[in-house]
Parts: C-alpha cells; sequence; structure tokens
C-alpha cells in the first residue's frame, strides 16, 4: 500500500494503481477525459486528465502516472482547471456544431466535460472550422463521422486489443488527421457497436438506433440478453413500449463491458410482426380467434401426455411446466435446437440464454429423434411451450397426428401453425424471470415493455393451469414462485431468488457482485 | 362563542334616500347617456372591432399557430432535433426523422404533426429551436374545423403558413 494525498486527503492505495483511478476515488467521480478507458490500454492522447503533482515541474497526465508513496496530488486547483479548458477547447476547435443532428447529442462526452470544466467561449468561427467527412458507412452497423471525432482512438485500440481484428486506424497528421477503416476493410466484426457505446462523442453511431429516438427520451430496465447461452447483461433502453437498442450494462463476472451485435439486435424480435396476437382454436379445419374462458374450458379437458419445455423459456417456467408434467412425461425440447457458431470472446454457440436452466429442472433434452419417439410412446395432448419442435424434429408434426396440439408461444413458426391451440405468451422484454447462463449464474430479466394486449404471462398461465389441474397450492405472486422454486431447485436451496444482486449470482461459487457501471 | 354582530359593508344604515335607491339610477343613466352622446359624436374612438370584417392588430409577439421555415430551396430547416417536442409541455409536436441525401445536411423531418389541439401555444417549442425553424409569428388565432383530424397538421401545411397570416 502506498500513501498518497489527493486533494489535501491522506489515502491508501495497492500498488500499480493508476493516479486515475485513485483520483476517482478521492474525488468522488472521474477526472475529465476522453481516451482513458478501464478496459483498454493507456494512450494517454486526450490530455483532458491532467493533475498538478507536486515536485513536477509541470502538469502531468493522471491516466499514464502510477500513485507513489508520499505523492501530493491537486486536481480541482486553478491550473488543473485552466488546463482542462484550454485543451477542452483545443479538442472542441474544429468540432462541428451539430448537436440538434447528432445522435449523441444527451450522452455525449463532450456536452458533459464542456458543461463541467469548459464553459469558455468559442473564438473560432463557425466558418473557419476544417470539414470533412460526414455519415460515412463504414460496416453493417455503424456509421462514420470523421467531423466529430476527438481522436481519443478508443475504438482503434478496442480493435486492436479486444476483437484483434485491427479495422481502425487514424490517418493523416495535424487538424487533418481523422479516423478511417483500413484500405479494402470495412467494420464488420461482431462487436463492432461496442466502438459506438465508447466512443465519447458522436463520431461513430449505430446505423440501428441512427435518428429513431433522442436518448434523453428513453427508459433503461437492467435485463440480460436473449441472444446466447452467456448472458450478458444488458439495458434495455425503451420508450412508449417499444424497444429501441441494448446496451452493455457492466458485469464483470459476464461480460464486462462489451456485449456483441448479434446480441443488440435479439430486441427485433420483440416488435417483429410474426407475434401471435390472441389465443386460437383450431374450429373446421382453420386456427381461429377463440374466448379464454372457452379455452380454459378446452385445455380442462384434454388430458395431457407430454409436456415440452424449450432453453429459450425462463427458470420458473421451466420448473412449473416440470411440476405440471409430474402426471405425464416432460421434455426439454430438442438439444440442437438454436445452435450456431461461436467465438471466444462472447457470443456462445448454444443460442439459447437457459439451456442450463432445464437441467436444473430436471427436464431431459432430446435430439430430434428420440423427441419423436417420445412423441410416439405418449398418448393424449402434446403441449409445446416455446420454440419450434416440428421445425426443430422432422416427422414430429406426424408423431402428433390427431392427437391436440397446443401450443404456447410468441412468434407464428412451424409448430403454432400446426397447433390445435395457441396461446400468445410474453417474449422476455414483457416478463420477468431468472435465466442461467453457461457458467450457472442465475441472472434476472425484468419486464421492460407491456406485452400485446392478448398476450399472457407465462408463468401466471402455467400457475393457472396447475391449480386447475387440482394443485391446491399452486405459487401466487412472484415472490412466492421464487420461494417455490428455491425449495425445487436443489442448487437454489440456499438462495433468495427476490433478492438478486444487479449482476446476478452463481450459486456454485461464492457470490460474486458486479462492481459498479462504468 | 358570542355572535358579534357583523358591520354594515358600507359602513352603517342606509339613509331614506338610498333606501330608495332612485340617485343611483339616476346616476347610473347618466354614465350610460354621456357614453351614447360621446360615441356618437366620436364615432372614430370607439374601441369595438367589427369583427370578422374588421381584425384587431395584435403585437408582433402575439403568439398564433405555428409555422416551419424554409430554407432557399423550400425544404425545411427543421433538423427534426425533437427540442420542440422535448420542450412542449403538451406534447403535441410529433415528429419522425430522417435519414436526408445530402451529408451535410443529414438529418430532416420526415414528418412534422402538430396537433393543435392540444397545443397550449406557450411558446416554448420556438424558443427551444436551435434553428429558427420553428416560429409562432404567423398572427393567426382564428383556428376553427369541424372535425379532430383537422386540427392535425402535418408539414407541408406548416411550411405554405406565411408570417403575414396568408396561407398558399
Amino acid at each position: 500500500m502506498v500513501k498518497v494525498t489527493i486533494d489535501g486527503r491522506e489515502l491508501e492505495f495497492p500498488e500499480g494503481t493508476s493516479l486515475f483511478d485513485a483520483c476517482r476515488e478521492a474525488r468522488g467521480e472521474a477526472l475529465p477525459h476522453f481516451c482513458y478507458h478501464p478496459d483498454l490500454s493507456v494512450a494517454g492522447v486526450c490530455r483532458l486528465c491532467q493533475v498538478e503533482v507536486e515536485g513536477m515541474p509541470k502538469l502531468t497526465i493522471a491516466c499514464n502516472t502510477g500513485v507513489r508513496e508520499g505523492m501530493v496530488v491537486h486536481t480541482r486547483n486553478e491550473r488543473v482547471k485552466t488546463a482542462a479548458r484550454q485543451i477542452l477547447e483545443m479538442h472542441l476547435i474544429n468540432h462541428p456544431v451539430d448537436c440538434p443532428i447528432c445522435d449523441q447529442a444527451g450522452e455525449c462526452g463532450l456536452q458533459d466535460q464542456y458543461m463541467n470544466h469548459g464553459l469558455y467561449e468559442s473564438e473560432v468561427d463557425k466558418d473557419d472550422k476544417v470539414h470533412k467527412a460526414k455519415a460515412e458507412v463504414i460496416g453493417p452497423h455503424v456509421i462514420l463521422d470523421k467531423e466529430r471525432c476527438v481522436l481519443c482512438s478508443r475504438c482503434v485500440r478496442f480493435c486492436d486489443e479486444v476483437t484483434g481484428t485491427g479495422e481502425m486506424g487514424i490517418f493523416n497528421r495535424g487538424d487533418r488527421a481523422e479516423i478511417g477503416i483500413a484500405p479494402g476493410k470495412e467494420l464488420a466484426n461482431n462487436y463492432s457497436l461496442n466502438t459506438v457505446d465508447i466512443c465519447p462523442v458522436g463520431a461513430l453511431t449505430s446505423r440501428d438506433f441512427r435518428f429513431k429516438k433522442r436518448v434523453w427520451l428513453l427508459k433503461s430496465t437492467a435485463s440480460i440478453c436473449p441472444g446466447c447461452a452467456t448472458g450478458c447483461n444488458v439495458r434495455v433502453d425503451h420508450e412508449a413500449g417499444r424497444i429501441f437498442r441494448l446496451k452493455p450494462r457492466y458485469n464483470k463476472e459476464v461480460n464486462g463491458r462489451w456485449m456483441c451485435d448479434i446480441g443488440r439486435m435479439t430486441y427485433r424480435g420483440v416488435h417483429s410482426e410474426k407475434r401471435l396476437d390472441g389465443p386460437m382454436l383450431r374450429g373446421d379445419g382453420d386456427l381461429a380467434p377463440v374466448s379464454w374462458s372457452d379455452l380454459h374450458t378446452f385445455l380442462a379437458e384434454r388430458q395431457v401426455g407430454l409436456w415440452i419445455s424449450s432453453p429459450a423459456q425462463t427458470l420458473e417456467e421451466q420448473a412449473l411446466l416440470a411440476a405440471l408434467g409430474e402426471q405425464a412425461r416432460t421434455s426439454g425440447g430438442v438439444s440442437t435446437a438454436g445452435r450456431g457458431d461461436g467465438d471466444d470472446l462472447l457470443l456462445h454457440g448454444d443460442r439459447t440464454p437457459n439451456r442450463t436452466g432445464l437441467e436444473w429442472t430436471d427436464l431431459q433434452q432430446h435430439d430430434p429423434a428420440s423427441l419423436v419417439a417420445l412423441v410416439r410412446e405418449t398418448s393424449g395432448a402434446v403441449v409445446v411451450h416455446g420454440g419450434d419442435p416440428a421445425e426443430t424434429a422432422p416427422g414430429f408434426l406426424a408423431a402428433v397426428g390427431g392427437r391436440a396440439l397446443i401450443f404456447l408461444g410468441t412468434h407464428a413458426n412451424a409448430t403454432s401453425k400446426a397447433a390445435t391451440v395457441v396461446v400468445p405468451m410474453s417474449v422476455w422484454a414483457e416478463k420477468d424471470g431468472l435465466f442461467v447462463n453457461k457458467d450457472g449464474r442465475v441472472q434476472a430479466v425484468r419486464r421492460a415493455v407491456a406485452r400485446p394486449e392478448q398476450a399472457v404471462e407465462d408463468w401466471r398461465f402455467l400457475v393457472d393451469l396447475w391449480s386447475a389441474a387440482g394443485c391446491a397450492d399452486a405459487p401466487a405472486g412472484l415472490p412466492a414462485l421464487r420461494r417455490w422454486l428455491a425449495e425445487r431447485v436443489p442448487a437454489l436451496n440456499d438462495l433468495d431468488l427476490n433478492a438478486l444482486p444487479a449482476g446476478g449470482l452463481a450459486p456454485a461459487t461464492a457470490p460474486a457482485g458486479a462492481g459498479g457501471d462504468e | 362563542m358570542t355572535a358579534t354582530k357583523k358591520a354594515h359593508p358600507y359602513g352603517g344604515k342606509m339613509t331614506f334616500w338610498e333606501r330608495t335607491y332612485l340617485p343611483e339610477v339616476f346616476r347610473g343613466m347618466g354614465i350610460t347617456i354621456k357614453h351614447v352622446i360621446h360615441n356618437l359624436l366620436h364615432t372614430s374612438e370607439m374601441p369595438t372591432v367589427q369583427y370578422p370584417e374588421e381584425h384587431r392588430s395584435y403585437s408582433p409577439r402575439f403568439r398564433g399557430r405555428h409555422r416551419l421555415m424554409q430554407r432557399d430551396d423550400g425544404s425545411p430547416r427543421c433538423v427534426a432535433c425533437m427540442m420542440c417536442s422535448t420542450a412542449c409541455p403538451a406534447d403535441c409536436i410529433h415528429i419522425v426523422a430522417g435519414e436526408h441525401p445530402d451529408p451535410a445536411i443529414e438529418k430532416f423531418p420526415e414528418t412534422f404533426d402538430i396537433d393543435l389541439l392540444r397545443c397550449v401555444y406557450c411558446g416554448l417549442c420556438e424558443e427551444a429551436c436551435p434553428c429558427d425553424a420553428i416560429r409562432m409569428d404567423t398572427g393567426i388565432y382564428e383556428i376553427a374545423g369541424t372535425t379532430r383530424e383537422e386540427f392535425f397538421v402535418s408539414k407541408e401545411f406548416l411550411l405554405n403558413n406565411k408570417s403575414d397570416g396568408t396561407e398558399v
């Protein structure tokens, strides 16, 4: 431990701490900065985080300085403030004043730094600014505005150090220096939208989110990406019942500060045109809308022979389905469904968020042939909750034959088209639930937007079915359901699922909390 | 608590003449007749405006129906920054932004609708506008219609409101 005095406060830090982090702790807020990023190497190019260290003749940048025993540092005196203001003025010399157009406005580092540390009168005429290319498409997800760039090189370091793809670079010198793509390349890696997140200004913006919504109108809900078994922590940004984007949420145990582009696009399914929009019953050949009471009457008359869940359902739903199927056979669906190519960063080959949950709730997965065989073995109605076995298990519909096929799902697919009964359910962003990721970490998805008017919340519907089937003490309400779940699943026995920390819990190891948000 | 006698609002008991009300009746008639004679002799000073043949002129600061300013080529000056709709306390401005083919302009309003029935004419939109694209200086205050849809005005309508109050 070394003793450092920052702004008159004497504090101790472990050796090797950067002065930047030490100052953040001492001040309670970060020093002004653009180029520093906790997950990237130190570049020291923006010069904004300069502090005065006694004994040094000139100001020094905190990000590239380590703490030393007996250091006396000043971060708030007039000399430091003037330096930050002047450096900021230099950054803004050629920065266009097009905040009304810029998508970053509202979450822009430059706006924040100017309001906190700048507030000078500009001496540069708007017409004297150096103009560069605007709105250049540099990849499938990212658009580049070279004028707005402050050359902090975060995106360049991200592509070099995190993805290792090295598409980006800084070209030319002086006030003609600009960020760009290496000749013949495009920013097409699966993590390209992280460069948009870390860009402190509006130079890199998302093509998907571009001009859709001003950021200050968005509301955020902490949730989990349903895109693969990694279970990246995300922030769902939504407004008026519509999701506009997913952003990574810091969890050092799972995804750090990153998430992949495939995961970010999963929100599109929520507002898909294929969403099922009402309960339907097959009458004379065709599926026709049916009232809820008629639907429940129909279900009450059927003896269910097989319950099939899916690795995309939440842990609560899987456990409820397993409980419902205790008098019948159960299955966790087809094990090959939702497989894709993974990579060694975040994207997992298993594109379903909760396959571990199936194991925990004792729902066995089958390969297509054995699922079809299981269907043949059973008699009575077949309930499919999520997934699309008609597509993934060839011969499934033939095996069901003339028996009732009850589909509880969200989107129209081959199974819903062949079903006798279709019950519209909620997608991950419309319900509360738990996902268990590939490492056995239990994380909560939270309701961000309202579900379609006619859809039901999955676990409520299953609890109702269970009560109707004669269970007297079916859990009522989410807290009771989670207590019931913790008792039922051995891995969760000691956990309070109603008080999960923001970063989730991994029952196998010691509970590891997530750090703060960057 | 004992009931206290309330004071007479005009200060005490009325006299005999006051109780007849006649002096006040004649005084009121006198004022009315004085004005009738004055107005008949000085018709130009009468405050009455012969609406709708005549319109009262308001100060230039009067906030009338909105208009959207045009660039030289007739396209809207608005860059769809949503400042006005953010500032709007009545939530009556609905903008859908689009990508402009010219990268120097970059962003423009694909639709710009104002619900005049919701609008409270507070002027916060024109104050918030960083591009001087929306103004309320048309002086138009006669906003009438027979259906709700007529009050839901579009970008094209707003672009053709002139400051002198005429519509093109």
